[in-house]
């Protein structure tokens, strides 16, 4: 795989990207892992974990992953030139026409459409980690409070990330040491 | 001189914003109090226009604000910027995993991180049902989309468009009739 074939899939990935970022994983699914089986499932789903608590914006964050993975630093600079290609090229070119098309009642009958469509690859996103990760006591715990946390307790997904994480490290932590100590 | 300071509130967004795209709004809200580049109804309708060109959220209204600000230069500027310290944070991590793929606290961070990640992205999902799924042909619509999609490989842009195609269709319907 070229740079210049890198920065085309992306620029592709970039353009198909309606509805906002959240839709990136399914599509990234069927670039790289199903179509050119260039990076494991498994490695997917891990930056797509670290993508969500690290700063930014999640779809550049994963690509960008993706792309040093591929090909080093550069590999990670074409990613996010590729990813905010076409958005970019959309915005400066269009802007000035969009505005009054937002307010057209086709415009918006297509973009409930889409809102339907992104809460169901939402939904197959998620069901697509669950499946790929260890589902154990420990990730149903996590995954349980840190819910409850964030639908009643109005935690940001910073703070889900911070309390949670140190939590987990600190569960792991202790279970290693009591496993450790069965065996001795 | 705006050059510069555009570049710094951008970087700035991409630093501090957690939570994807939407999650940059209250800085851009911030930067049209401080430096009066765009009125805040200018803002609404960068999100608006966002929200219909393809691409995150986050990247398309960087982009509208730059543009607004300081031209086609301020727009490259400003999404560039945006995007930087990512970029760097990246790499970083990059480097440390391959480093330390080993390691325990790295191991434990992840499998934290992906159960961490569903309730994110499951929260993301309940809080777009009630704006989104207001009434029964949404529902309806959701329920068709979830049973095509459940056990198939099919490339997933094509349920976007189809849903977008069934909006047009009713829409145009409903003018008709």
């Amino acid at each position: 795989m070229s740079l210049i074939e890198l920065f085309l899939i992306f620029t592709k990935i970039g353009a198909l990207l309606l509805g906002g970022g959240y839709v990136i994983l399914p599509l990234l699914t069927s670039e790289f892992v199903e179509k050119r089986a260039l990076i494991s499932h498994d490695d997917l789903i891990d930056y797509f974990a670290i993508s969500q608590s690290l700063p930014g914006l999640i779809a550049a964050n994963i690509s960008m992953f993706i792309g040093y993975k591929l090909k080093g630093k550069w590999g990670a600079v074409v990613a996010m030139f590729g990813i905010t290609s076409v958005p970019f090229l959309c915005i400066v070119l269009l802007a000035s026409i969009l505005g009054t098309l937002t307010e057209n009642s086709y415009v918006q009958g297509a973009l409930w459409g889409v809102g339907v469509a992104v809460i169901a690859l939402i939904m197959l996103t998620v069901r697509e980690m669950w499946q790929k990760s260890i589902r154990d006591f420990f990730f149903y715990v996590i995954f349980a409070f840190a819910l409850l946390g964030l639908i009643f307790i109005k935690l940001s997904p910073i703070q889900t990330i911070l309390i949670f994480t140190v939590f987990g490290v600190f569960y792991k932590r202790f279970f290693e040491k009591t496993r450790k100590g069965e065996k001795e | 001189m705006i050059f510069l300071h555009l570049c710094l509130e951008f970087f700035k967004i991409g630093l501090f914003s957690f939570g994807g795209g939407y999650a940059t709004i209250p800085f851009l809200y911030h930067i049209s109090q401080v430096y009066n580049w765009y009125s805040l109804e200018e803002l609404t309708q960068m999100v608006a226009v966002a929200s219909i060109t393809p691409g995150p959220v986050g990247i398309n209204v960087a982009t509208y604000a730059g543009l607004k600000t300081a031209g086609v230069l301020g727009s490259a500027l400003a999404t560039t910027s945006e995007m930087l310290p990512s970029l760097f944070l990246v790499i970083i991590v990059s480097k440390l995993l391959r480093k330390f793929s080993d390691n325990f606290y790295v191991k434990s961070i992840i499998a934290t991180l992906k159960p961490i990640s569903c309730a994110l992205l499951t929260s993301v999902a309940l809080g777009l049902l009630k704006p989104e799924i207001k009434d029964l042909k949404a529902m309806v619509l959701l329920g068709v989309l979830l049973i095509m999609s459940w056990n198939s490989k099919k490339d997933p842009i094509i349920y976007i468009i189809i849903s977008a195609l069934v909006g047009l269709f009713l829409v145009a319907f409903s003018h008709f009739s």
